[in-house]
């Protein structure tokens, strides 16, 4: 029964989302508010039943029958409900209705909420569509088979169970942001109000993305077994290229907000986010594409997706060309102030974005020219890869955050250089040594000296705009700086720890492949790997290989015990690594296969990661700070929301000079 | 010649994957390994695949550096017996300039009319607006 409730509770969604459209884009008021919170409602109610479906196993469920199985521990019975391309499309709708639940209750009541929860509608009732009609979760089986057939056993794991739910929190949380864009544009208001009411989504659902993507990245790290944390796989690329649009937006939204400029430009990043979030869906489920993350995939599902992309992309910018042209420029500034910088890092993070998404299709693109005989055969394969983008990208983000202390010290509208450059000579002084010496360390090239230059000059660079920000009155007042302030501080430190951290490990990480016999030793990095041989272990719901190695450095002596594990049910093998956690960085060790005619020998890939936890903490930060802005943005405006009239500001930050312009 | 290599090299079967002892020549051999692309995996370079073909790869690797092949020798050898697939790098030659050089002309390019028209519109009587200011735009 309980599926069946399920499936009509996501058919009640589906009617709520058509009157919530219907409603919000013409009378507003009450009605589409309290029925963009039942959407929400029901497709909560209807994914729980799913759950409940894949934790009481319930095998006459045609998905928990394939993709769930008695064995499986109780957390994955309960991602397994997202694991798979039905489950997670009813997550997508989930989110997609919940953010315009959200809406709902927390935006204030007017045309700019009713309007933008009508396109929302609009956009989860196309997706429930498909839902529905094309991937059901909710198919019975009229003959359930005694057990399930399991789930791809890589993904059995603690960050990639978390994973979709943040990245769709990020992926399809853009779906909102589109909507308060499309909602601004049918209105002709996209000005300083607008703005103010779009950044917290924006924020969410970027921070969310943020996450979701270090969660890939930290998951890729350690059950891959292959010690990457970034491939430039068009999966990651596919999520990447929203988050650069993104990180553009959440910038782009503080002119607007805060100086009423660069209105069209951030309608239309609002805009082309969510498109490429749709984009990069389709990339990952239509099966263009070959790669290691694709685990589900449907030709037909592709058609669906391009058709929602054309259908809502085509919409909005329909809409961006008719209001765009009469949208006021804003005040002048000059090219040197903080909205000349805060145009630099937009240039900069779209045309990154245009340049990933050429690496990530050319080859699709060159591979099917090559099927309609357009280039010969011979042509039509290619690899972009971890060197093209290193090449092209990396420097162009590095020279643009040679500019991000000066932007954040900078004043609005025209900003004298000269004392700011003075103020920050010693960071200068500072990032310039560091570069220097992680040049003169080792035979590892300029890239390494100029990528350890940037992160140390974003690092302390910021550190002495916070100092500057203080002023004269001392330590007392560092804990009075506003939450924007700390917010913008973090995140950027964020990025500054994660570029020192991924070029020190991308230059200097070191991996060997030994083939050991029992007894015999290994040497990397300064450590000691003596191979005592494997033993079988039994798990669950698999067997496991289990190696045992005696790891010495410094005088200190630890077993470490790299596995591999086989999933009868789901027929494959996975690489569970073991990892040495030390100051410096990991010390990582993947059991491979024994060799070719000579049992008892086995390979053994070590690899010492330098400074990798930089990486995904960098990533953190760059979430925390995007959430502290928000916290600090809801804060701000609850007490208008609650009583309508204009709040105390906190110290430091005037009144706005028309809350309601 | 080259295949008596590859002969010789498979011969040796299981042979420990031991560095080049010249440094300088294991680092650009590493270096490769990262950029040749596994051609039985799934979307992995050489360098970390444990795959036989790719052990037998990683060992072409070193012997052909060992030799005193250049970089761009060693790319060629494998793109010549695997087709560009092998290789993570796109080609520096023919259309493959395009792809390399686009990105920096979409942003000079980009850059540049959005430069040249705000200095164009400069006006030397503005004056800054501090943070705490920044919300009054007519400030």
């Amino acid at each position: 029964m309980i599926a069946e409730l399920g499936h009509l509770l996501a058919f009640l969604a589906l009617a709520t989302a058509a009157a919530q459209s219907v409603l919000g884009l013409t009378t507003g008021g009450e009605a589409p508010r309290r029925l963009a919170v039942a959407t929400g409602m029901f497709l909560a109610l209807s994914m729980l039943t799913l759950i409940i479906s894949f934790v009481r196993l319930d095998f006459s469920v045609a998905l928990v029958a394939k993709n769930s199985h008695s064995l499986k521990p109780i957390i994955y019975r309960i991602a397994g409900a997202w694991g798979n391309h039905e489950g997670s499309m009813l997550l997508w709708c989930l989110i997609m209705a919940g953010y315009g639940g959200a809406a709902a209750l927390f935006m204030r009541n007017d045309r700019l909420r009713d309007r933008a929860l009508g396109v929302q509608g609009l956009l989860t009732l196309g997706s429930l569509a498909y839902l529905l009609f094309a991937s059901s979760p909710f198919t019975r089986l009229t003959d359930p088979p005694l057990d399930g057939g399991g789930m791809n056993p890589l993904l059995q794991d603690p960050a990639v169970a978390l994973h979709p739910p943040f990245l769709y929190m990020g992926y399809v949380g853009m779906s909102f942001v589109f909507s308060i864009a499309a909602a601004g544009l049918i209105n002709g208001q996209i000005d300083r109000e607008w703005a103010k009411r779009v950044r917290p989504w924006a924020l969410t659902a970027w921070s969310c993305l943020t996450i979701g993507i270090a969660l890939g990245a930290i998951w890729a790290y350690y059950e891959l077994g292959w010690g990457g944390w970034w491939f430039w796989d068009p999966v990651e690329n596919a999520s990447f290229m929203p988050w650069l649009v993104g990180a553009a937006l959440v910038h782009s939204l503080i002119v607007t907000e805060k100086r009423g400029g660069m209105a069209a430009w951030t309608v239309f990043l609002a805009i082309l986010a969510f498109c490429l979030s749709l984009l990069g869906t389709f990339l990952v489920r239509s099966g263009v594409m070959t790669s290691v993350h694709a685990f589900a995939t449907d030709p037909t599902r592709g058609l669906v997706l391009l058709a929602g992309l054309g259908v809502a992309g085509g919409a909005a910018l329909a809409l961006f060309a008719w209001r765009a042209p009469k949208l006021p420029a804003g005040p002048e500034f000059d090219p040197v102030s903080r909205e000349g910088a805060l145009v630099l890092n937009n240039l900069f993070l779209s045309v990154g974005a245009a340049l990933v998404l050429l690496g990530t299709v050319t080859p699709m693109v060159v591979q099917w020219l090559g099927e309609i005989k357009a280039i010969p055969p011979e042509s039509a394969s290619l690899s972009i890869g971890e060197p093209y983008f290193q090449l092209t990208l990396a420097p162009m983000i590095a020279v643009l955050l040679l500019f991000l202390p000066l932007a954040q010290a900078a004043p609005w509208r025209k900003a004298d250089l000269s004392p700011l450059v003075k103020w920050l000579t010693p960071a200068i002084i500072v990032a310039v040594v560091a570069g220097l010496a992680a040049l003169a360390l080792g035979g590892w090239g300029i890239w390494l000296g100029f990528g350890v230059l940037v992160g140390t000059w974003v690092v302390v660079g910021v550190g002495f705009d916070l100092w500057r920000r203080v002023g004269e009155g001392g330590v007392s007042r560092v804990f009075r700086l506003p939450l924007t302030v700390w917010g913008m501080a973090i995140a950027h430190i964020g990025v500054g720890i994660f570029v020192i951290g991924a070029t020190v490990e991308t230059a200097t990480r070191t991996e060997r492949t030994f083939p050991l016999a029992a007894g015999q030793s290994a040497e990397l990095a300064g450590w000691t790997f003596e191979f005592q041989g494997v033993r079988p272990v039994e798990g669950p719901n698999y067997y496991s290989t289990l190696a045992d190695v005696k790891v010495t450095h410094g005088g200190t002596t630890e077993m470490i015990h790299p596995e591999k594990r086989f999933y009868p049910v789901a027929d494959t093998s996975t690489t569970e690594v073991a990892i040495r956690k030390t100051i410096g960085g990991d010390v990582y060790v993947a059991l491979g296969d024994t060799i070719r005619d000579q049992p008892g020998v086995w390979r053994l890939r070590i690899a010492h990661h330098p400074l990798i936890d930089w990486v995904f903490g960098g990533a953190a930060l760059i979430a925390v700070g995007g959430f502290m802005s928000l916290v600090a943005r809801v804060r701000r405006r609850a007490p208008v929301a609650a009583t309508e009239t204009p709040a105390e500001e906190p110290a430091g930050e005037k009144a706005p000079a028309g809350v309601t312009a | 010649m080259k295949a008596a290599i590859l002969i010789a090299l498979l011969l040796q079967g299981g042979a420990a994957e031991a560095p080049l002892a010249d440094t300088a020549k294991e680092a650009r051999a590493q270096g490769l390994m990262r950029e040749l692309r596994c051609v039985v995996c799934e979307n992995e370079p050489i360098s970390q695949s444990t795959a036989d073909i790719a052990v037998d790869m990683r060992r072409v690797v070193r012997v052909q550096i060992d030799k005193g092949a250049s970089d761009s020798e060693v790319r060629q050898y494998f793109v010549d017996r695997y087709g560009q697939f092998v290789s993570f790098r796109p080609p520096t030659d023919g259309w493959g300039v395009a792809l390399w050089v686009f990105p920096f002309l979409l942003l000079l390019g980009v850059g540049g009319l959005i430069g040249g028209r705000m200095l164009r519109a400069r006006k030397r009587d503005l004056t800054p607006v501090p943070d705490d200011r920044s919300n009054e735009p007519d400030a």
